[in-house]
């Protein structure tokens, strides 16, 4: 396969569907952590530089605290989101699809080190793209990956159009690959997508634009909608 | 049964379901103290069972999607992981942390010698060679370090600074090198040796330059204190190290996958455990190793004490009691 959903089975026997986040949307999250964070020891050093000395052992304590345990206590805290992922829509799952626990988030971010080397994240970038769930080497080691909150419902794409009823039953399957044919049809040429339409002949009855709205509306009638 | 009969019957089910679960992200308090709290197990496993049958009617896209989210939203409700146990965090220090030293024996007594003979072999030359000092270190840094130590001067261990700031200070500092010794172990071992050793040779090269030009009264005086705890946690930062980068060498009887996440958990255990020897180092070096009055007998007893402590914590901390939690 080539999408990047991941299929987890739960202990009822159901699969949960669980979509890896790229490296672009965590690494803007990332840089909004980052804005974030430098904006509160920004504010916070106004009121700390008052202290005078012993301030500046404050504000190092507090530097500490958003370098190492910020990620940390966001990601067990808010459901494995930080802030950032949160803006987001990223969360850290567990491998079971759970939300990260405190050891493997100690783990990925203590192993942050590791990604951020070369640069700006170098091992990570090259291990998110190399790994099939874009998993970063923390993210390896501790046995988590990130992924996007919200699900895509399917069929969001597919043209509204007057539902035609199905006159047989089709598997799951067929109905997906249906629906799916509708998704993409705007991506299509129209040569092409009658071209597809017509294999489907037995069962529409009709040939070329007449089959493709056809299927449309079938697929419409699969999605529910009137 | 007809998709339409299905829905029918069971979407009122579904849809006070997915009401409760929105108002648990809104108010989780509240909302787990409510009625419908205890028959959450229940219904969620109907509605897994409803997803389920709908697959496998070939229900259209529109009902398993619906079931497919709210069984998605369920399963994070139903399997979040409990909350924290603060007494654990006690246990865990007193005997789970030793019990798991032990446990990476080797890797530790690897990590202690190429920490402590480096340290030693460069203090033991910076005797017979004091000019070698030159070469490990940069006249500047030199400057540096005699005057902190100016057996003149009335604060140990600083030139300048309060307690406050000199904690602050310790803290960032030795955690983050002791984090990156953990965390550089993953490159098959290389970076632990590497800052283990790079460590020793200055430890051991500031530690002999200062005695061999005269101030080791107030530097010794100055370490004991702290160093039990702050060498003992930087050879287990860096023996959590070493252990991950073996594990990736040699992975031993499991897929390398599988055995990663097992030494992961272990090094991030150790690293915790490391973290809260640091944090306690240095609130010694920041409030008790800094005092220039007391008398020799008192910084070098409670230092000998600690080390007592330290070691005797970690060989013997945790052995009889149960290996549960």
């Amino acid at each position: 396969m080539l999408d990047t959903i991941r299929e987890i089975e739960t202990p009822e026997g159901i699969s949960l569907h669980l979509r890896a986040a790229g490296a672009l949307p965590r690494a803007q999250a990332w840089t909004v952590d980052l804005f974030l964070r430098m904006g509160v020891f920004m504010l916070a050093a106004i009121p700390l530089s008052l202290f005078g000395v012993g301030g500046k052992g404050l504000a190092l304590l507090l530097l500490f605290a958003l370098m190492w345990a910020y990620s940390v206590v966001c990601e067990v805290w808010l459901g494995g989101q930080t802030l950032g992922k949160r803006a987001l829509g990223l969360r850290v799952v567990n491998a079971d699809g759970t939300p990260v626990t405190w050891l493997p988030s100690v783990v990925r971010n203590l192993l942050r080190v590791v990604d951020a080397l070369p640069g700006v994240y170098g091992v990570g970038l090259i291990s998110t793209l190399i790994d099939p769930h874009a998993r970063r080497l923390g993210d390896i080691v501790a046995g988590t990956m990130v992924i996007h909150v919200s699900e895509l419902p399917a069929g969001q794409q597919v043209p509204s159009q007057a539902a035609v009823p199905l006159p047989v039953v089709l598997v799951a399957d067929e109905q997906a690959a249906l629906v799916e044919f509708a998704e993409r049809s705007g991506q299509l040429t129209p040569q092409r997508q009658e071209e597809l339409a017509n294999l489907l002949t037995p069962l529409t009855g009709r040939n070329d634009s007449a089959a493709v709205r056809q299927l449309i509306g079938h697929a419409n009638w699969l999605l529910g909608r009137p | 049964m007809k998709q339409e009969r299905f829905v029918a019957l069971h979407s009122g089910e579904w849809d006070s379901l997915q009401s409760w679960l929105s108002a648990l992200e809104r108010q989780p308090k509240r909302t787990m103290r409510q009625e419908q709290a205890l028959d959450f197990p229940v219904s969620y496993r109907r509605l897994c069972h409803h997803l389920a049958l709908a697959r496998g009617r070939g229900y259209s896209h529109e009902v398993t999607d619906r079931l497919q989210r709210i069984v998605q939203q369920g399963h994070r409700v139903m399997y979040r992981p409990p909350a924290p146990r603060w007494h654990r965090v006690a246990s865990f220090l007193i005997a789970g942390f030793p019990r798991l030293v032990r446990a990476q024996w080797r890797c530790m007594a690897a990590a202690a010698v190429l920490f402590y003979m480096p340290a030693l072999i460069t203090l033991v030359l910076m005797q017979v060679r004091p000019e070698l000092a030159h070469t490990v270190f940069s006249s500047a840094q030199l400057a540096d370090v005699e005057k902190m130590y100016d057996p003149a001067n009335t604060h140990l261990g600083r030139s300048s600074g309060t307690d406050m700031q000199m904690f602050g200070f310790y803290v960032m500092n030795n955690v983050s090198i002791a984090f990156r010794t953990f965390a550089s172990g993953l490159f098959f071992g290389v970076g632990a040796i590497y800052v283990l050793g790079a460590n020793g040779v200055l430890i051991g090269g500031v530690a002999g330059h200062l005695t061999a030009i005269g101030y080791g009264g107030p530097f010794w005086r100055f370490v004991v204190g702290h160093s039990a705890l702050e060498l003992s946690a930087l050879v287990i930062a860096g023996g959590a190290g070493l252990q991950l980068g073996l594990t990736l060498l040699a992975p031993g009887r499991q897929r390398r996958g599988p055995a990663l996440v097992a030494a992961g958990w272990v090094g991030a255990q150790l690293a915790l455990g490391a973290f809260a020897m640091l944090l306690a180092a240095a609130f010694v070096e920041a409030y008790w190793s800094s005092i220039a009055a007391l008398p020799d007998v008192l910084k070098f007893g409670s230092g000998a004490l600690l080390w007592l402590l330290v070691l005797g914590w970690l060989w013997r901390g945790g052995r009889g009691t149960s290996h549960g939690a």
